[in-house]
């Protein structure tokens, strides 16, 4: 056994039987790997996210998996859902990507029996946080535990968070939860550490079909037209973008957002919201409309009080 | 409640993995009862420390969740 190899071993509690090869121990990561495995070299002050393509997700799950693994998040909902293949449910704090399953009913409601090629009666997407240009979550943060990263991505610095939960019923996609064993808000990283490393996304690089696709936001929003403009050249007629700038997902004041989606359906089917707004646009309509109501009230009081006097 | 000693080999925010002497690894959630914060737990996995940890397990997730956190030896 090496110098090197030995000290790995020692450094890193390996399983004993691994230790029968150490000529796969590196003496550390591989620089900019995320170059060998997407094609992207990620460097601060670039803006990154995913691109995932629901045509080519195959439901197998191991985005979920890659996820859990590399955040030591713990199995959660242990039980049967009886919903479809999905027994995730959906994001919380311990599940940061979830692989929706949607059985497609026939016109009258059942089930279908017969399928056309290409298992087109499933839709499956793997949902994440969307990452947002203008995000919602981090608007309504107080304590700024919620920051935009170099990267440009939305993390929550766990050592700030104060667990007031603002951040929750902000995000118009339910994305953000609060863990209540540990009183803090958790979500997708966008595995903040792992690009510090310049590795590519857990879920993203054990994605077998690459239907999570990594990278810098302009170039995804490229590629993602040049597949719509194939895959409806191809007869599929409903395939469009959902988060994409100026379209569907990226509404209300959102920007665009940097996890956008291929879809084939309806964003309500997936159980996206068709039009996501920001929070923070009915400030203003808000307040004006409680101080109208102030001042309706005042003046009611004023004439009553007038009034009585007389 | 019951205790678990090892090495704290993973860290994540508040969560940790502890791989005790027989070889199994476990995974700890910090209560935010506990008398410690997530930033300190990466010194912790840095130093490849022994702590033991009192805790329970947590409620319909595969893990625990930490009460009380004692360092017992720092083995590098
Ligand atoms: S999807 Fe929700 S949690 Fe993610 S950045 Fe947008 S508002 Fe925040
Ligand atoms: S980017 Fe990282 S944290 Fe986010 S869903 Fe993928 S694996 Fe999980």
């Amino acid at each position: 056994m090496s110098v090197t190899a030995e000290r790995s071993v020692q450094a890193v509690h390996v399983h004993p039987r691994a230790r029968d090869y150490p000529g796969s121990f590196l003496d550390g990561v591989i620089p900019n790997e995320s170059e060998l495995t997407c094609g992207t070299r990620i460097e601060p002050g670039k803006s990154y996210g995913f691109f995932t393509d629901t045509t080519l997700c195959i439901g197998c799950k191991a985005c979920e998996v890659a996820c859990k693994e590399w955040n030591a998040l713990p199995a959660d909902s242990v039980g049967f859902t009886g919903m479809s293949y999905d027994n995730t449910g959906g994001l919380s704090a311990n599940t940061w990507r979830h692989v929706a399953f949607i059985e497609k009913r026939g016109p009258t409601g059942t089930r279908q029996t017969d399928q056309d090629a290409f298992q087109s009666g499933w839709l499956m997407m793997s949902d994440v946080c969307k990452h947002c240009h203008n995000a919602p979550c981090l608007e309504a943060c107080p304590t700024g535990a919620l920051f935009r990263t170099e990267f440009d991505t939305v993390v929550v610095q766990q050592d700030i968070c104060n667990g007031c939960g603002y951040c929750v019923p902000a995000c118009p996609f339910g994305v953000v939860d609060l863990n209540p064993l540990d009183g803090k808000a958790h979500k997708c990283t966008l595995c903040y550490d792992r690009l510090k490393g310049g590795l590519e996304p857990a879920c993203a690089k054990a994605c077998p079909t690459d239907s999570i696709q990594f990278g810098e936001v302009p170039e995804l929003q490229a590629r993602a037209e040049q597949r719509v403009e194939q895959l409806q050249s191809l007869g599929v007629a409903g395939a469009h973008l959902y988060g994409a700038p100026g379209g569907e997902g990226a509404t209300g004041g959102l920007g665009h957002l940097n996890a956008f989606f291929l879809l084939t359906e309806r964003p309500e089917t997936y159980g996206l919201p068709p039009a996501p707004t920001r929070p923070a646009n009915r400030v203003a309509p808000g307040l004006l409309a409680g101080l109208a109501t102030m001042a309706g009230l005042a003046l009611g009081a004023l004439a009553l009080l007038g009034g009585g006097r007389r | 409640m019951r205790t678990l000693e090892g090495i704290v080999t993973v860290v994540q925010e508040g969560r940790f993995l502890l791989t005790t002497d027989d070889g199994s690894t476990h995974l700890l959630i910090l209560s935010h009862a506990a008398a410690a914060e997530p930033h300190q737990l990466a010194a912790l996995q840095r130093a490849q420390s022994r702590v033991r940890a009192t805790c329970r397990p947590a409620p319909d997730l595969i893990g625990w969740v930490v009460r009380r956190l004692d360092v017992l030896e720092a083995t590098a």
